[in-house]
């Protein structure tokens, strides 16, 4: 079997970022956004810049600068790239070859600006949408970003909770029909965020039983995992994550007059000032005391010449705060996370509670806020203790306790990203794929099953 | 449209049409069942009308086998080389996995000399109107036959524009 | 993307990640696999030092390659030849590349780089790597191909004189890639196989477009001839192993190159270089082609769907005023997206 020696490919596409790598890294290799920019039928007339049969257009020092650009932590934003370098492999005015006419992640960003290419996103709210973009984004990662014959690699993709198998069926279907790769592995994204968690010293034995805190750029998800098995009925979700506290300290920015108010600085500041406070009112008057909390961001332009200072102040702790206190933020959405997770353990069958408040685990850019699982620790321990503080008073009992942990660890970006590569690289991972001799016999159904990895 | 495409699809229009006169009706052999009686090896033979069987050429036949609350309709497409073999193959089965999308259609053809076929029954009459769903079949049978010579003359055409791209990175 | 660049991106970039982060005075520690077509790995990682520190001003690069013993073994040469072949192809000054004492274990070739020295514009001919290896043979057979067609000349002979010596390069499990050389021209003939039957048709179909498109357009008759047969061309018989049972499956595609291909070295490495990536762009365009007919399905399976539902008898109005109601339920987040759950 030709494919056992190769490293396995791990891709977590999700709304905002794709994180594409090989087993056995401890980071990504490319992180860019889950964007394809297609050549709009409009603007691809105006486009004469088609000498692709040229054959002058290989050069291979001048086109590749332009990718060397770091792995993004935004799914908006691009290093700028030059635009130029893209047009070298201009497939318009070539008719019937529109579909290689096209480009993902940064590059897809900087073709949009030249205005022939239209923008899409085909993952929405976790889910992919649509079919035809993504099986394109999967060619272009595997061929160009990845460089890999998929022939000769398994594959481990992930997918959100409670994804309808038909979406498993319509991926195993590009996978092995479009690419034939090797073997094909579907895991849930949580369940890697709890595999991720394994390389955390607090963690003692390697179960796949825990909560899973996973808060990217859309949507906080509160996942209960119950020996590799998500209980879909307790999932419950907050309209919070990466994108609105952005949006709450531009707001706050433009109340106050910046210089600078976009939504690029706006970010740039959540990523590195922002901190979990243990408590708001006693922030306030530490601000107060101490002038030296307030910070300053400095806006330069491209060519470095102009420079705006932006003041940092009180969203430094007020914006995270919105996970913990949302009613400073919204009016519609007034539940804590931690009353939220709280809820959502609740709602999990009673035998597995003990240990989903045992192993809270934090995964996605969102919860990468210092001190963000420390207060989260603290807040639903307030809550859990209340609680059985009631139940012994009523019963007149004592209760043995139940132990609070919320775990944050180094890999807690990628989490999932992670927890992948870490399953992948283990010897068994081949044997639980299913290849595509097993899908050539079976068909598209086998993949409404995997066998979860033994936890060892 | 070819000399003797129009009669076949006109034959195939008519015959469906009149097979398609469905009744609601219990099973006979099993308490509180109704079940397509076209799909179920059965004794009561008297429920199965006799199937039509519509051939233009040896590749393309259409089977009609009606029966007193469903009919079958089995359909072989053009396939002329292996190519198109090919395409039919994956087109009928991409269609197939998508089942779900087209009520009537069969997830796998009755036997290997057909390339799809549809079933329909008295329930899919009762919310369908028959008129409209014999439309379908017949512009399922001539766009299938458009996509197949499309998709063929598409790999051709990549196939031609892929090679002298290549080539052409030798030409200095 | 028509043409796959020759160029592993990857590499570019995890190494100059190690660069910048090492002139900002912050040298990350790496330990990385990036990989490459046919069963080729490169190993980036930060050594040691004999005492078991870390040595933050080195980076060593390692690669496999599938088709490593198959070169050694083809070109008689030995392993040290070998590497200052490779180590001279990287052009790089001595005081950023050099050979570590011995090969990374499980890896074929290792060079040490320097991260004080390492420039960005090194990057290129590192990322080139796997050409410069698979280019190894092609060196020996340009040198013959010379010295036979001086040959010619100098003996003002008629008629032309073949090489003995074939070069069998294994690139990949089942599929080889054979050189000769004769005093007129170089054949290169690819043997590959296709593990899908569908694969294999839509190949002969492009394969057939590579023989015939020389002949069809003008502006590329200099480029190299394309043969095809099910059977070893009679050149490279003697050397051709493991054929596949069934006659279907054994595929040979032979590219006969003219001197013009082979003027000077610049024109020899793009020849090369395009020459390698043959078997990775053929079989992409494969999938690409797939890849495309499934969008067409897709938009086919709309089309028929929408035409099947014109069938429908259309329900009294009540369903529309239901699905009203529901729209009105659906909850919106704070910034106005819509919930899932």
């Amino acid at each position: 079997m030709s494919y056992l020696n190769n490293p396995a490919v791990v891709m977590d596409n999700g709304t905002g970022l794709t994180k594409l790598g090989f087993a056995g890294n401890d980071s990504p290799s490319w992180v860019f956004p889950t964007a394809i920019a297609t050549a709009s039928s409009s603007g691809a007339s105006t486009n004469t810049n088609a000498s692709s049969l040229g054959g002058s257009s290989s050069g291979l020092s001048n086109t590749s600068k332009a990718y060397l650009t770091a792995n993004s932590t935004s799914a908006t934003n691009f290093n700028n790239l030059s635009t130029n370098a893209l047009l070298s492999n201009n497939l318009s005015g070539k008719r019937g070859t529109e579909d290689l006419d096209f480009y993902i992640g940064n590059e897809a960003l900087a073709a949009s600006q030249t205005g022939s290419y239209s923008l899409n996103y085909p993952i929405r709210h976790g889910q992919i949408e649509n079919w035809d973009h993504m099986e394109r984004f999967w060619e272009n990662s595997i061929f160009k970003y990845l460089r890999t014959e998929p022939e000769d690699h398994c594959f481990l993709l992930t997918e959100p909770p409670l994804n309808p198998p038909e979406n498993r069926e319509q991926i195993a279907e590009i996978f092995f029909e479009s690419f034939n790769c090797a073997g094909l592995y579907i895991a849930v994204q949580a369940v890697l965020a709890l595999a991720a968690s394994w390389t955390s010293p607090k963690v003692s034995d390697r179960s796949l039983t825990g909560t899973v805190i996973d808060s990217g750029d859309g949507v906080t998800h509160v996942i209960p995992v119950a020996e590799g098995y998500v209980i879909g009925s307790a999932i419950k979700n907050i309209p919070i994550a990466g994108r609105d506290i952005t949006v709450f300290i531009q707001q706050l920015l433009r109340e106050r007059g910046e210089v600078d108010a976009s939504l690029r600085t706006a970010e740039a500041i959540k990523q590195e000032y922002c901190y979990v406070c243990p408590d708001i009112v006693k922030e306030f008057n530490k601000f107060d005391r101490e002038p030296s909390k307030f910070a300053q961001y400095i806006v330069e332009n491209q060519e470095k010449t102009k420079r705006k200072v932006v003041d940092v102040g009180y969203e430094r702790f007020l914006a995270p705060e919105i996970f913990f206190s949302p009613e400073i933020a919204s009016s519609d959405f007034l539940t804590p996370l931690p009353t939220l997770v709280d809820q959502t353990i609740q709602a999990c069958p009673i035998d597995v509670r003990k240990g989903l408040y045992n192993n809270i685990v934090l995964s996605g850019g969102s919860t990468m806020f210092k001190d963000f699982g420390r207060r989260l620790q603290r807040d639903l321990k307030s809550l859990v203790n209340a609680r059985i503080q009631q139940s012994e008073l009523s019963s007149g009992s004592k209760s043995t306790g139940v132990d609070v942990q919320v775990i944050s660890h180094r890999r807690q970006r990628n989490a999932v990203w992670f927890g992948g590569s870490l399953l992948a690289q283990t010897g068994e991972f081949k044997s639980y794929c299913h290849t595509k001799q097993d899908y050539d016999e079976y068909g598209p159904e086998i993949v409404r099953n995997f066998s979860l990895f033994n936890m060892v | 449209m070819s000399q003797s495409l129009k009669p076949y699809l006109t034959a195939v229009r008519y015959s469906l049409t009149a097979a398609l006169n469905l009744s609601n009706f219990s099973s006979q052999e099993v308490e509180r069942h109704n079940r397509p009686e076209i799909e179920v090896a059965h004794q009561s033979m008297e429920l199965l009308l006799n199937p039509m069987h519509i051939s233009r050429n040896e590749h393309e036949q259409v089977l009609i086998e009606p029966s007193v609350n469903s009919v079958r309709v089995s359909i072989k497409v053009k396939q002329s080389d292996e190519i198109e073999e090919i395409l039919v193959h994956k087109f009928t089965r991409f269609l197939e996995q998508r089942a779900e999308n087209f009520y009537i259609l069969r997830r796998v053809p009755i036997n290997n000399n057909y390339s799809i076929s549809f079933l329909i029954t008295n329930q899919h009459t009762e919310t369908m109107k028959v008129n409209k769903l014999v439309d379908f079949i017949i512009e399922f049978m001539e766009e299938v036959d458009k996509e197949i010579s499309e998709m063929k003359l598409f790999l051709n055409a990549r196939a031609r524009f892929v090679a002298e791209a290549y080539l052409s990175e030798f030409v200095y | 993307m028509l043409h796959l660049p020759s160029n592993n991106l990857l590499l570019q970039k995890t190494i100059n990640e190690a660069i910048e982060a090492y002139a900002q005075g912050k040298p990350i520690i790496l330990d990385r696999i990036v990989s490459d077509f046919d069963h080729t790995t490169f190993h980036v990682s930060t050594p040691e030092t004999n005492n078991g520190d870390i040595d933050r001003e080195q980076l060593l690069l390692s690669i496999t390659t599938r088709a490593w013993a198959s070169i050694l073994n083809t070109t008689n040469a030995t392993l040290p030849k070998l590497q200052e072949f490779l180590l001279a192809k990287l052009q790089l000054p001595a005081n950023v590349a050099s050979l570590p004492q011995q090969v990374e274990q499980g890896y074929d070739f290792t060079v040490a780089l320097n991260l004080s020295a390492l420039a960005v514009e090194h990057l290129d001919t590192l990322s080139l790597l796997k050409v410069y290896i698979l280019s190894y043979p092609f060196q020996f057979a340009i040198e013959e191909f010379v010295q036979l067609s001086n040959a010619i000349v100098d003996e003002a002979e008629e008629g032309i004189k073949q090489s003995e010596k074939i070069y069998r390069i294994d690139y990949r499990n089942d599929e080889s890639f054979y050189i000769r050389s004769s005093s007129d021209r170089i054949t290169v003939c690819f043997q590959t196989t296709f593990q899908d039957e569908t694969d294999q048709i839509f190949g002969k179909v492009f394969i057939q477009e590579f023989v015939d498109s020389r002949k069809r357009n003008r502006s590329i008759q200099s480029s190299p001839q394309v043969l095809y047969s099910n059977e070893p061309p009679l050149e490279i018989k003697s050397e051709v192993k493991s054929l596949s049972p069934t006659k279907n499956n054994n595929n040979f595609i032979t590219f006969v190159l003219f001197p013009r291909h082979l003027s000077n070295p610049e024109l020899q490495f793009k020849t090369i270089s395009t020459l390698c990536l043959f078997r990775n762009y053929f079989h992409y365009h494969i999938k690409c082609s797939k890849a495309y007919l499934h969008s067409r399905m897709r938009y086919r399976v709309g089309t028929f769907v929408k035409v099947l539902n014109r069938a429908k008898v259309e329900k009294a109005d009540d369903e529309s005023e239901s699905a009203g109601t529901k729209k009105d339920l659906e909850r919106r987040t704070f910034t106005g997206k819509k919930m899932v759950y």
